[in-house]
């Protein structure tokens, strides 16, 4: 199966809500503001709710926060 | 690294520190051997002192990150515990890692769980016995921080 890779467009979302910091943003949804550091560095994958309350925060739709596309899986060495 | 990196990695320095110190205690010639009762005793009064010590060790820490957030962020009392709040918040990638953590302990422990049964059968004292167990259950802990910490400064996937 081919690799899915997630990335997602925070940064750029709290650029355009007036320069939202992590601090805001974490609180708005109920997590830690570790949990934004690591998300919008892509190195944690949120759960669906999660996600839907990040895009709600921005008031735009899951796609506009997260995309995702497929890399071909890596050759197996057996 | 992050605070809750921080936090753990304190705590597990405070629990190796004080393991090294329980077995600083016990190897002194006086104490060596004794009953089965002496450990017993021995390892309860370590385990309780261990308890205060990491919770005053929790304190300390939180107290030294409150002063760290307060010159970095300047007086404002309300950003600071809104800092505060957020920075030890916990969330669904906290108890994702929690979960990953404590397998791994579990598995420390139940390995050690062996060890012990093996250490009897292979004829071992009863007092081997127990600080194998004891000895797995500490690897079991430390193994947990470093999964803990790894999980933090790594970060999770849904796999």
């Amino acid at each position: 199966m081919p690799d899915l890779l997630i990335t997602n467009n925070i940064r750029t979302l709290r650029f355009f809500a007036g320069e939202m910091t992590q601090l805001e943003l974490a609180e708005r949804i109920g997590a830690s503001r570790q949990t934004i550091l690591n998300i919008e560095a892509g190195k944690y994958t949120p759960s669906l709710e999660l996600a839907f309350r990040i895009a709600d925060a921005f008031g735009v739709p899951i796609g506009e926060v997260f995309e995702h596309r497929t890399s071909p899986a890596a050759p197996s060495s057996s | 690294m992050s605070t809750k990196s921080k936090s753990i990695v304190t705590s597990t320095v405070a629990g190796i520190v004080f393991v090294a110190a329980y077995a600083f205690y016990v190897t002194r010639p006086e104490n060596t051997p004794q009953t089965l009762q002496w450990w017993a005793v021995t390892m309860l009064i370590f385990l309780g002192i261990a308890i205060i010590v990491l919770i005053v060790v929790q304190i300390v820490f939180h107290m030294v990150l409150a002063a760290g957030i307060a010159v970095s962020e300047g007086g404002d009392d309300s950003r600071i515990k809104r800092i505060l709040a957020s920075t030890m918040a916990e969330d669904e990638m906290d108890r994702h890692i929690e979960l990953r953590s404590a397998r791994a302990g579990y598995i420390c422990a139940g390995i050690g769980f062996v060890a012990v049964l093996a250490t009897l059968a292979l004829g071992a004292s009863a007092v081997v016995a127990l600080h194998v167990l004891f000895g797995s259950f500490f690897v079991g802990s430390v193994v947990s921080g470093v999964v803990s910490v790894y999980g933090y400064e790594r970060g999770l996937r849904h796999a």
